[in-house]
């Protein structure tokens, strides 16, 4: 950690930071707009998770959002029946759905590309399922509601308004700074080499396998910390908010923005978050939305907005050896070899 | 000499296919063993079985007085034991420099790694000094078999197994692959796969024979040219 | 239970079950050929099974043609649909190596797209949808009345099959096909047009999809939901049956129509959906190249 500590002032990572607090400030009057910023800064969140998973090792994981679920059950489970202190119950919950979610992915490692996908997407129908049909643990499609929000340690109260879009703010900074770790780390370069050609990875000397594990681990985190606030943020959760959809809207957020990238999850969330909020009444129109960024995301803009950023400057020497240095930010396909 | 590689009676079958036949091979450590064969004949599928990308059904494979069977292809590299491919692979979309900061951060154990002055040595002699900051994918094919070569030698092998290492080089490049080759002998011991003759003939201090899955013949290249057997079932094609 | 009403349950099941395992292989043999040819895994198989029955609804409620006009006139509006898609979707990744999950991803795209739009037009006009019948009357099998006009669907479907594997067996395109499935590269040698191999698989594996959506309609009531219920169970029957494989989807079809019906009669038909999911995930991770594999 020695290195990291040493280059962990960055300053993009300050500037977020500040960035960051400043918005929540400065909605705080707002509860609507202030609202949407507290979901979109836990939306920042997934999304880091997500992209070590896709835009890293380049897993594509649709069952991303039943972990956050599990998490979040567990989390309100805890507090509401047990009592807990969310501090405590968030911890457990979100690691235990982080073994879960390692217990699930770990006989599909092997597969490769679309096969492991459809996979998760067969765990994900299968943690719907269940999130409806245990009733007792869930209480089902009905939801439960009157979630409380965390408690302040040791100060009697809790957390509440600006107080906890703050607290989001924190939380969503301290998962790109963990993010950007992983991924600075040898352990984010061997993911790397896994995602461009796992035979290669392997046969220099990489255990693919193992690491895949650790990056189901870490991403599963991830989904459980950002669901276990959403669901003390929201104060209500039901299977509907971690189900396929919500799976591939993280995904979305990340492929948008830009796999492989620090800026990438941010730009999606940013971008994408907002969008439920923005169309009230014409929810439905969101399937349709989602569908054609999606597709949109694959045919046109493979890099992302990041991604195609960085294709419209890329003749600039300092964004070359940008993006040639570390080898882990992915452009469009062959855009450093067009001219 | 000690034996550095021993397989004793591999078997392989897909389907109704034996890809390999109750194979035997020993290299002796510092010794230059070559394979040649038709296409087809098993000779990657020989490589494959032994680094683990294949799984035998049956027969043992002993690297460096350690029981390699069975052990997946990250382990055979972190035993010492190498391999590239047929065709080219590389990290092409990385730059050079992080294939080979790739490399080094496979080997977990940090005292094992190549120091600067011995990364920079390599570097030198395989001329690649000066593309460390080029897209992998952006080198000349000869760029990048020498990139192999060197990503190769940051994890300190014993022995690298070289799935026809020449291929789709131009004559001029191929003459001088040879030499690097040969150089390369220095520093770790080689096994080579090619299909004709006359690569293996000057690398090779011996040579074994694969048709169809089985060991055919194993000596010197010079008995190998006058075996009855490898002439009529292979040579008289492999003389190309 | 008395005899008779065994005997009623066994026949019920038995019909049902043809009728349901014909329709499933229909669909899923549209599946796999497209999977095995071009790769292309079609996550919006269901909502074009759904396009197909609603499309059949519409011309015969609103333009109140007969309605084997209005299966005609669906059947045909599938060719245009196909085309377009290849051209604007499909196309642009034939060359792509792992074009695979590329396509997965699009195509989940375009399910929820489909999704959202039936919701807010048909999904507001009505909860479930009728097709006329084809044949009116019912004929009695032993003790179980049969509609005619399930009769009808049950021989349709089956002639259609036996069609489709004619097809891939004995006509050139057919063989051209199968020439893909096997080796692109040898089969571009040979002198394939792989690219128009590619658009007609494509075209075809949609009318194989329409066509069980058409029937599927006429022979059962249905409202939106069957479009996820369908993509799942043709997903889950792709991948048992391994994925390329026509008689594995028709083997495995069967054997889902089969527990379809069976489920149905004795508890929540949901369970065999998830006894497919099941099915498929464990297929996944043991032989992932399916039973039938080549």
């Amino acid at each position: 950690m020695k290195g990291f500590l040493g280059t962990a002032v960055r300053p993009q990572l300050l500037v977020l930071l500040v960035a960051g607090v400043a918005l929540a400030l400065l909605v705080s009057a707002n509860r609507f707009f202030a609202f949407v910023v507290g979901i979109t800064m836990i939306s920042i969140m997934w999304a880091a998770g997500m992209n070590l998973l896709t835009g890293y090792t380049g897993l594509v994981s649709l069952a991303y959002a039943g972990i956050a679920g599990i998490s979040a059950y567990g989390t309100v489970g805890l507090v509401m029946r047990f009592g807990w202190s969310f501090w405590l119950a968030m911890p457990v919950a979100a690691t235990g759905a982080a073994v879960v979610g390692v217990l699930l992915g770990l006989p599909s490692l092997r597969l490769k590309g679309f096969y492991f996908a459809l996979s998760s997407l067969v765990i994900q129908t299968v943690l719907s399922l269940g999130f409806v049909y245990f009733v007792n643990l869930t209480n089902g499609d009905t939801g439960i509601s009157q979630i409380p929000p965390p408690d302040i340690p040791l100060a009697g109260a809790s957390f509440h308004g600006a107080a906890f879009d703050l607290l989001l703010t924190c939380a969503a900074w301290l998962s790109l700074v963990a993010a950007w770790a992983v991924t600075h780390s040898p352990f984010g370069r061997r993911l790397v080499a896994i995602r461009e050609d796992e035979v290669l990875a392997e046969a220099i000397g990489i255990d693919v396998m193992r690491n895949k594990m650790l990056v189901f681990f870490v991403g599963s985190l991830f989904a459980g910390v950002g669901g276990a606030l959403y669901a003390t943020y929201v104060g209500f959760a039901s299977p509907r908010s971690f189900d396929l959809l919500s799976s591939l809207s993280i995904w979305l957020m990340v492929a948008f923005g830009g796999r492989g990238t620090l800026m990438g999850p941010i730009i999606g969330a940013l971008v994408l978050a907002p969008i439920p909020f923005m169309l009230q009444q014409y929810d439905t129109l969101k399937d349709v939305i989602y569908g054609a960024l999606i597709i949109a995301v694959i045919v046109l803009m493979p890099g992302g907005v990041y991604g195609a950023l960085l294709t419209c400057f890329r003749k600039a020497p300092a964004i070359r050896r940008r993006l040639l240095k570390h080898g882990g930010i992915v452009a469009n396909d062959g855009s450093l070899r067009r001219s | 000499m000690t034996a550095l590689f021993v397989a004793r009676d591999l078997c392989k079958r897909f389907g109704g296919v034996h890809a390999l036949r109750n194979v035997d091979v020993v290299q002796r450590a510092g010794e230059t063993l070559g394979m040649i064969g038709p296409n087809g004949s098993g000779k990657t599928s020989f490589v494959n079985a032994v680094t683990g990308e294949l799984s035998l059904d049956s027969g043992k494979v002993d690297f460096a007085a350690r029981d390699i069977t069975g052990l997946r292809p990250h382990k055979v590299a972190g035993a010492g034991l190498a391999r590239t491919f047929q065709a080219v692979r590389l990290f092409s979309r990385l730059s050079v420099r992080a294939n080979l900061e790739t490399a080094m951060l496979a080997l977990g154990d940090k005292a094992h790694r190549l120091d600067a002055a011995e990364r920079a040595d390599v570097l030198d002699w395989l001329e690649l000094d000066s593309r460390l900051d080029a897209e992998a994918g952006s080198l000349t094919l000869f760029e990048q078999r020498r990139l192999e070569l060197a990503v190769r030698l940051m994890l300190r092998p014993q022995l690298i197994m070289l799935d026809e290492p020449v291929g789709g080089l131009a004559p001029g490049e191929i003459r001088a692959m040879m030499q690097i080759l040969n150089d390369l002998k220095a520093r770790c011991s080689i096994f080579v796969i090619e299909h004709t003759m006359r690569v293996i003939r000057e690398l090779a201090d011996r040579v074994i024979v694969l048709i169809t899955g089985e060991k055919v013949a194993d000596g010197p290249p010079v008995e190998i040219l006058k075996n009855q057997r490898v002439i009529e079932q292979y040579l008289g094609t492999a003389h190309a | 239970m008395t005899t008779s009403a065994i005997l009623l349950i066994a026949i019920s099941v038995i019909t049902t079950g043809l009728v349901l395992g014909v329709i499933f292989s229909l669909v899923a043999a549209g599946v796999t050929i497209v999977y095995g040819s071009i790769w292309l895994p079609n996550a919006a198989n269901g909502q074009f099974f759904l396009t197909a029955a609603l499309i059949c609804w519409s011309f015969a409620t609103w333009l109140a043609v007969p309605i084997w006009v209005a299966a005609l006139l669906t059947l045909a509006v599938s060719l245009p649909i196909s085309y377009l898609l290849e051209a604007t979707l499909i196309r642009r990744f034939y060359d792509v190596p792992d074009r695979n999950i590329a396509y997965f991803v699009v195509t989940l795209g375009v399910t929820q797209i489909l999704s959202g739009i039936f919701s807010v037009t048909y999904g507001r006009w009505s909860d479930q949808f009728n097709l006329p019948p084809m044949i009116g009357g019912v004929t009695f099998i032993g003790p179980f009345p049969m509609t005619n006009n399930r009769i009808f669907v049950l021989a349709a479907a089956t002639v259609l099959l036996a069609l489709l594997f004619a097809m891939l067996r004995f006509h050139p395109y057919g063989r051209a096909l199968r020439a893909v499935f096997q080796n692109r590269e040898a089969a571009a040698l040979r002198g394939v047009n792989v690219r128009a191999i590619y658009r007609l698989s494509f075209a075809l594996g949609m009318l194989s999809i329409f066509a069980g959506g058409i029937l599927y309609g006429m022979a059962y009531s249905f409202d939106l939901t069957v479009a996820w219920t369908m993509a799942v169970t043709a997903f889950a029957i792709m991948i048992v049956g391994g994925p390329g494989s026509v008689l594995g989807a028709v083997v495995v079809g069967m054997v889902f129509g089969f527990t379809q019906a069976g489920v149905s009669i004795f508890t929540n038909p949901t369970l065999a959906t998830f006894s497919y999911l099941a099915a498929m995930l464990v297929i996944l991770l043991i032989k992932p190249s399916g039973l039938f594999s080549r």
